[in-house]
């Protein structure tokens, strides 16, 4: 059985919990998988998981897990999984995770392979890969060892609509932890936003991108105008949020945020490698730029070399229809 | 503000060969010596140390043989042993190899290494010796008390942008001290304020520099066996640069290529990416290379001037050591020896001065004894002049460096030097009138296979700092928006190796751009800038380049 670890705030489930799940189906290959959701109350969540019929949801709550905590994650999942005996442990490479997972990993003592991009079988057994030097190379990671391994999967690597659903719906069973509070170290204080207008990109399945060939500020509306018609969210190269004209938190890119959403309009963005690594995962990439010999259409499903400011207006027009 | 304090006998500030070396003899002389432990602190600007650290290289170990007898028992990363050495001379095409190696090129006995993993293995020798290094910290400031280097204050963090402090918010740190060790690298900042403040460049020649570009390529079907060398000159360089290019076969397929030009180039136009560039595109390079990736890229100045603009390497309370005082043998094309021996003695110049209770410029003075003493000055004395002859031109530098070959540098006259910068011409006086097009004038095309542009390679030198932090390159007046366009054409757009400096045309006039995040700490620009208002200070700690096995 192979146990995947969902992720919740205030009760929602974040998408990336579903590319888990498919990774986790790739990997079980036909065998059975059951799904972890811990918190103080989750029962939106796991009524979402269920009704996917994906596999048994073991709802995990306790007042010590009404707020995030590294220690009492670690403490309630080793008790579940020492409970479930599961032969891996999948979840998506979120911060969270980021921030527990290793210590998951420590307390059991098995091996953790992070940001996984793909699983393969070799004559050897179950491969898998990781990207090294900015994914120029990519290495094959074999877990030994008997007991389970764990594995985080790179957001976007496997696609959430990839999952094989079920129409009968899968149990939800409560699954009771006991965790000693005062061994809890963190104290975790009220979340915050910094920006006043929060945005988070990673959430968003469409997104429209600006760079340097948009020109000036005065002619944003343009793109926004496509983002509006696409229901996508706003994003830009560096030099744009560079120049102020966007938010840094709508920046792409190496030095900004990695998305991977369904479809990703890059609008006079040549594709410096900085800004391909942020977007490159994503499932459908257009590309609209004066330069034919731009890297962005390296990338791109399909290209338009033009003059963004002739065609965009043509797309509006194609998409009023 | 308050700054807290923190009070050690000795500061090395730079964790490279030589500030490690120096902390390592430290220990090892404390330990010899007994009596009361002198407290030693290292200050490495970089997340740890080795990351900041890039070379070609070719590693003489007689240093590393007196420092650490044992290296190689005790795992020292040296990749390959050089088994073959060759030297070629290149005119356009073609390639000429030397039939004899000229002796300073020769490097039976040498290694070949990557400077970033034996600076990694040095601050293991060190820290487990129980000396401090406290990665992540950058100097900003010397501390001084009328005339006497006590210190050095580290740069606050947490700062934004517009200069004003985050909730993340942690001000400097005065490290005092009775004796201060400066490797803070070529062009080090910190002694560049030391060389300016107490005129330690007095009665010698201006220092003069090259950079160095450098690219780790992983060509699995071998273009160049493991242990070999070659070195070349020429192409693509014209008779009045300085310079040469670079193939070193690595183990596991591995290739370092690199070239390195000197920064007294007379062309506004002239782009040392582009030679680099250029230089792979080769015919005996492109072979080498066929069938590869890169995986990692970064540039670096070298100090090229040799032993006439060594400036006084001793002051109250003070020392100079590596890189940062100019110990290269430009001949040899050698520095990392000569900064792990000059780390050494300083170590125990300090060692002896706080003994004896007397670390003022007389009771340091004896360091500057122990380099004259030493195989430093054996090795840089004779070819002093050789960089400085070949502001004449190739052929002039070659007959120069031969003759001084021979002669051991005996009758050789002291050659007067320039500071590199001031040999720019402006455009009108290069090209006779003002070309139109600041476009490179050794430009090249760009394959993004072989031959890349600054920006793409820029992310294969891992670099990276902290967005929101003020600007750490300081443009001291306007010229980049009135005379610099016409005189040079933005020199800086083209030397810079990181693509950090950009001119931008907004509403029909031009503004510079500092993309700041993209530096690679290579100071090429404090140096080159031919009116000389750019002064390169230290970003936040932690940030800058990532040069895993440079």
């Amino acid at each position: 059985m192979i146990l995947v670890l969902a992720e919740q705030r205030d009760g929602h489930l974040n998408r990336a919990s579903w590319e888990a799940v498919a990774a986790a189906q790739r990997l079980a290959a036909g065998g059975p998988l059951s799904v972890a959701v811990l918190g103080g109350s989750v029962e939106s969540a796991c009524v979402e998981l269920a009704s996917a019929g994906v596999g048994d949801v073991l709802e995990v709550v306790d007042p010590a897990l009404e707020a995030y905590t590294p220690d009492g994650y670690v403490a309630a999942l080793a008790q579940v999984i020492e409970a479930a005996q599961p032969s891996a442990i999948v979840l998506a490479h979120t911060y969270q995770a980021r921030d527990f997972a290793p210590a998951l990993a420590a307390r059991l003592n098995r091996p953790l392979v992070t940001d996984v991009v793909g699983i393969t079988d070799t004559t050897e057994g179950r491969t898998f890969l990781r990207q090294m030097f900015h994914g120029k190379l990519v290495a094959d990671v074999r877990p030994t060892g008997n007991g389970p391994f764990l594995i985080t999967v790179q957001i976007g690597a496997f696609r959430a609509d990839q999952m094989r659903t079920n129409s009968t719906q899968s149990k939800i069973v409560r699954t009771p932890v006991v965790i000693d509070r005062s061994a809890i170290r963190q104290t975790p204080e009220a979340p915050f936003r910094e920006a006043k207008q929060a945005v988070d990109l990673g959430q968003a399945t469409r997104i429209v991108a600006v760079g340097r060939g948009i020109k000036s500020l005065e002619q944003l509306p343009v793109a926004q105008a496509l983002a509006d018609a696409l229901e996508a969210e706003l994003a830009a190269s560096r030099p744009i949020c560079d120049n102020g004209w966007l938010p840094m938190e709508r920046q792409v890119g190496s030095s900004g945020q990695t998305v991977a959403p369904k479809l990703y309009v890059a609008l006079g963005i040549s594709g410096a490698i900085q800004h391909l690594v942020g977007m490159k995962g994503s499932r459908t990439i257009v590309a609209i730029n004066k330069d034919a010999d731009a890297p962005i259409f390296e990338v791109a499903d399909y290209g338009i070399v033009g003059d963004l400011f002739e065609i965009t207006p043509a797309l509006l027009e194609e998409l009023k229809k | 503000m308050q700054h807290e304090t923190l009070d050690v006998d000795v500061l090395i500030v730079g964790g490279g060969p030589a500030g490690l070396s120096a902390a390592i003899r430290m220990a090892q002389l404390q330990q010899q010596a007994g009596g009361e432990p002198l407290s030693v602190v290292v200050l490495e600007k970089a997340r740890e140390a080795g990351a900041h650290m890039l070379s070609g290289a070719v590693l003489d170990t007689s240093a590393l043989n007196e420092l650490i007898p044992d290296f190689r028992e005790r795992g020292a990363p040296l990749a390959a042993e050089v088994s073959r050495d060759d030297v070629y001379f290149l005119p356009q095409t073609s390639q000429l190899r030397f039939p004899l190696i000229p002796p300073p090129l020769r490097n039976h006995g040498n290694y070949i290494v990557s400077l970033q993993a034996l600076v990694r293995w040095l601050s293991e020798q060190a820290e487990n010796q129980g000396t401090d290094i406290l990665t992540g910290f950058a100097g900003q400031h010397v501390l001084t008390d009328g005339d006497r280097v006590v210190g050095v204050r580290t740069g606050d963090r947490g700062v934004g942008r517009g200069g004003e402090p985050k909730s993340s918010f942690d001000a400097g740190v005065e490290i005092r001290a009775k004796v201060t060790i400066f490797c803070d690298g070529v062009r080090g900042n910190l002694t560049k304020e030391l060389i300016r403040r107490f005129a330690l460049g007095r009665g010698r020649e201006p220092e003069q520099f090259a950079i160095g570009l450098k690219e780790l390529w992983d060509v699995p079907r071998g273009g160049v066996t493991s242990g070999t060398v070659i070195h070349s000159m020429g192409y693509p360089l014209r008779h009045e640069e300085f310079g040469g290019g670079f193939v070193y076969g690595l183990p596991g397929g591995q290739i370092s290529v690199g070239f390195v030009v000197g920064l007294d180039y007379k062309d506004p136009l002239f782009d040392p990416h582009m030679a680099f560039n250029r230089f792979k595109q080769h015919p005996l390079v492109a072979a080498l290379l066929t069938g590869g990736q890169m995986l990692r890229y970064g540039a670096k100045a070298l100090p090229e001037g040799g032993w006439n603009t060594v400036p006084r390497p001793y002051l109250d309370g003070a020392l100079i050591a590596g890189d940062a005082g100019g110990f290269l043998n430009s001949m040899r094309l050698k520095g990392i020896h000569l900064a792990m021996r000059t780390g050494m003695l300083a170590a125990e110049s300090a060692f002896e001065a706080i003994r004896a209770e007397d670390t003022s410029a007389r009771g340091l003075a004896a360091y500057q004894e122990k380099i004259d003493r030493s195989a430093v000055r054996a090795e840089l004395y004779p070819v002093r002049n050789v960089h400085q002859a070949f502001g004449f031109g190739l052929a002039t530098g070659l007959a120069f460096a031969g003759f001084s070959m021979v002669t051991e540098g005996r009758w050789a006259p002291d050659v007067r030097g320039h500071a590199g910068h001031r040999r720019m011409q402006t455009l009108r006086r290069y090209y006779g009138g003002r070309p139109t097009s600041h476009i490179a004038s050794n430009a090249t095309a760009i394959d993004r296979q072989r031959t890349f542009d600054k920006l793409t390679n820029v992310h294969y030198s891992g670099t990276a700092h902290e967005e929101d932090q003020p600007v750490h390159l300081l443009v001291h007046s306007e010229v980049c928006s009135s005379i610099c366009g016409p005189e040079y054409g933005h020199p800086c757009t083209r030397f810079c190796p990181a693509d950090v400096y950009e001119i931008v045309e907004e509403a029909g006039r031009s503004r510079l751009q500092i993309n700041a995040s993209n530096c690679v700490h290579c100071k090429t620009c404090d140096i080159m800038d031919p009116y000389g208002v750019i002064t390169w200070v230290p970003p936040e700690g932690g940030g800058g380049p990532q040069y895993g096995g440079m």
